[in-house]
């Protein structure tokens, strides 16, 4: 991290812009949504990457205190997935990396679909952070 | 069956208040398939994308405008020249 931040210095311009965008140490939550109620069913257990994220964390601090960038900006957003079916869901469990999505979502949601196979929305709710930096 | 992926657009909307208004060359480091890249590159006047070869996309990127560029390179090596460029993203990379 702290080589990577240090590449990047190198190649922007004095007073050019760092932006570091990625997901926050929250895990992402997963619902099901009903016409007339929205209910948690679990989280995706996404402990595997906090260790990069805390590493990150530590070389952004060091190139503050160091005078190399200054924060200019901060937020926290929230991305949404939506997905139509379990198989869909499925299908995002296979794109995971370093995340586990527990079987009892699957199981949990098939329950509560079992009478309205049809009307349903799964839906994946995920935190996001961006930072803007100015190069010093 | 679909997966839809923020819909409602707050991943390009956060960016593109994030991007400096006099940016006109952006290096994006680990860009992969240039998902992100598309949202922002017709603000920008140049893009340069870069990511492990392992992560970058077997199949052409032709539908990434021709603002766009994308190597392999890592970013702990970057392969420019210093201060080149306005703007560096880490996108999910930091």
């Amino acid at each position: 991290m702290v080589r990577a931040l240090s590449e990047a210095r190198r190649a922007l311009k004095r007073g050019g812009r760092l932006i570091d965008m990625r997901p926050t140490m929250r895990n992402r939550a997963v619902e099901l949504a009903l016409p007339d109620a929205s209910l948690f069913i679990g989280e995706i257990d996404s402990a595997g990457a906090f260790s990069d994220h805390v590493a990150a964390n530590d070389a952004l601090d060091a190139a503050l205190a160091a005078g190399e960038f200054k924060l200019e900006h901060h937020a926290t957003f929230e991305i949404r997935t939506d997905l139509d079916s379990l198989a869909d869901l499925r299908e995002f469990q296979g794109e995971l990396r370093r995340s586990m999505m527990p079987e009892s979502i699957f199981e949990r949601i098939a329950a509560l679909i079992a009478d309205e196979p049809a009307d349903f929305l799964i839906r994946i709710r995920r935190e996001m952070l961006i930072a803007r930096y100015r190069r010093l | 069956m679909a997966i839809r992926s923020d819909s409602a657009g707050r991943e390009k909307s956060y960016l593109l208040d994030m991007l400096p208004g006099d940016a006109s060359c952006i290096l994006e480091i680990g860009c992969g398939d240039g998902r992100l890249t598309q949202k922002y590159a017709d603000t920008v006047t140049r893009v340069i994308g870069i990511d492990l070869p392992s992560t970058l996309p077997r199949e052409d990127t032709e539908r990434l405008p021709e603002s766009v560029s994308i190597a392999a390179a890592s970013g702990v090596h970057l392969p420019f020249p210093a201060r080149r460029f306005d703007g560096a993203i880490f996108s999910f990379s930091l």
